[in-house]
């Protein structure tokens, strides 16, 4: 079965190879400033003029992909540089829907790939979270292949970061039993010298949060599961767990399962509220 | 058997271990007396019981399973290419492509103390292979190699004279033999049921190898996050046995 996809990677591979999406970020007038944006179907950029605070420079550009989702076979590659000085983000609008597509041949697979070249005093956020699908009507985990790919190389080739998370529906595992009750899985990294405080205080809140939740359980193993009494016994609806990378640790990288999509979007915009002064706005705020 | 065909064929500081047959060797590199440390490690298992993840035996199972899994997915590239490979280019490359590949502090920290341990342990047993011990003071002089678990492995693997489908069996195999252990020493099974539960699992670990067997790093990918953010909060547990 994984010599199939392989070959079917390898096809989306070639098709990418035309991006699908360029951008530039460069200073203008002391200003960051788009000065390079293409795209073609599916995707679109959308740069509002003015996001947040003027006193802050940095340039907002929101991704959209015609119909609101991807459809398997879709295939989208973007370009994206940002000068020296200079601060970007890059989103959408809202969280992009995966569609099975009905009666095709092909089963869902959707495969993510983001490269990240950074040199030494770059700054680097980075939020990658999937959901099970339409968990409260019975949609869990339901897809057939999902592969996240993260790469982040320093100054040219050094590789510094190397993730490729695959959820591949197996003979022997599936989905849904390796996720257990968590509908959510998230990974947060920052990077570099602009993120100092936040990543101080994000491992500290990780920490913090982490331990109150972890504890021997007072009883052993029973041959039948969990008797009705024990709330004690219960998991964690949210877990959390950070790891520093890179030389001199300038990397933190948070990994999240959650059993609602609610606790990872407040836990992001408590996180990552510092941002603000950076990015003129606060992240999910 | 084929392997021992392909064990022979491979052999290239053999010269003085000719007379002794390979099993001996590969014995006693897959035996957990040897001191590699590998029980100081429980594969995340005891954050996962502190986490409740884990409350029947049935759980266990699972959990083995899931690991041994991801250790096909993730690392048995790095085994196959060192044992194809063992030389000190191949090694020092595996070893920076892993430490940025095992982004997990946790695991990335008991892959490095297993690993220097086992070569440590390699290059002062297996004296008829002098480039274990030729490679290993390279390294340490050189200061920033991370001496990973599954490169070195596969390194030894193939300067014994292992074939690349044994070497990357044989990591399945220790990786099994240990997370029974430290099930064992959490007092989640006793040794006979650990015992009969290594076996169950040796039929789904082979079928796993089949699966992950042979492929490059550049594919080397984690196929259980939960268990991955799990295992990250090791560092938290208030009290624990184990390094990871």
């Amino acid at each position: 079965m994984l010599h199939t996809d392989r070959e079917r990677e390898r096809e989306m591979e070639s098709k990418i190879e035309a991006a699908t999406g360029k951008l530039v970020v460069k200073k203008v007038g002391g200003k960051s400033t788009v000065t390079r944006c293409f795209s073609k179907y599916p995707l679109k950029f959308i740069i509002p003029n003015k996001v947040g605070s003027s006193e802050t420079d940095a340039v907002w550009v929101y991704t959209l992909t015609y119909g609101g989702g991807i459809v398997s076979g879709d295939s989208i590659s973007c370009e994206i540089t940002v000068a020296d000085a200079c601060t970007a983000v890059l989103t959408t609008q809202a969280s992009t829907k995966v569609y099975k597509s009905l009666g095709s041949k092909s089963s869902e697979q959707i495969l993510e790939k983001q490269i990240f070249r950074v040199v030494l005093d770059s700054s680097l956020v980075i939020v990658d979270w999937i959901t099970s699908g339409r968990h409260e009507s019975g949609e869990k985990w339901d897809f057939e292949l999902y592969r996240s790919t993260n790469h982040i190389f320093l100054e040219g080739d050094q590789p510094l970061f190397l993730d490729s998370v695959l959820l591949e529906q197996g003979s022997i595992t599936n989905i849904a039993e390796r996720m257990q009750d968590y509908q959510v899985i998230a990974m947060v990294i920052l990077l570099g010298p602009k993120l100092k405080q936040i990543k101080i205080q994000v491992q500290e809140n990780v920490r913090r949060m982490m331990s109150e939740q972890l504890y021997l359980p007072s009883t052993g193993l029973r041959p039948h599961g969990k008797t009705q009494s024990d709330h004690f016994l219960a998991k964690p609806s949210f877990v959390v767990s950070c790891s520093a990378f890179g030389p001199k640790g300038i990397g933190i990288v948070v990994r999240i399962a959650a059993m609602t999509t609610e606790s990872v979007y407040r836990f992001l915009q408590h996180q990552l509220a510092g941002m603000e002064t950076l990015l003129g706005v606060s992240p999910y705020s | 058997m084929e392997d021992d065909q392909a064990n022979v064929s491979h052999g290239k500081e053999k010269q003085a271990s000719v007379e002794l047959p390979l099993h001996w060797s590969e014995w006693q590199l897959l035996d957990s007396i040897l001191p590699t440390g590998g029980f100081a490690h429980s594969f995340g298992l005891e954050a996962a019981i502190q986490a409740r993840l884990i409350s029947s035996p049935d759980d266990l199972r699972t959990y083995v399973i899931h690991i041994l899994e991801n250790t096909g997915s993730l690392l048995l590239p790095f085994v196959c290419t060192a044992t194809t490979s063992p030389d000190l280019e191949t090694w020092h490359k595996l070893d920076r492509m892993l430490d940025a590949t095992l982004t997990n502090e946790v695991s990335r920290k008991a892959s490095t103390a297993q690993g220097s341990a086992l070569l440590r342990v390699a290059a002062s047993v297996f004296t008829e292979v002098p480039s274990l011990k030729k490679m290993r003071e390279i390294s340490l002089n050189f200061g920033d190699v991370a001496f990973h678990h599954a490169p070195l492995f596969g390194i030894i693997c193939g300067l014994l004279g292992l074939h690349r489908g044994t070497s990357q069996r044989a990591y399945m195999f220790i990786t099994l033999r240990d997370i029974i252990s430290a099930a064992t020493r959490l007092n989640l099974v006793g040794p006979l049921g650990a015992a009969v539960l290594q076996h169950q699992i040796a039929f789904v670990a082979e079928a796993m190898l089949k699966k992950w067997k042979d492929r490059a790093v550049e594919e080397a990918c984690q196929t259980s996050p939960l268990l991955d953010t799990v295992q990250g909060c090791h560092a938290y547990l208030f009290s624990r046995l184990f390094c990871s």
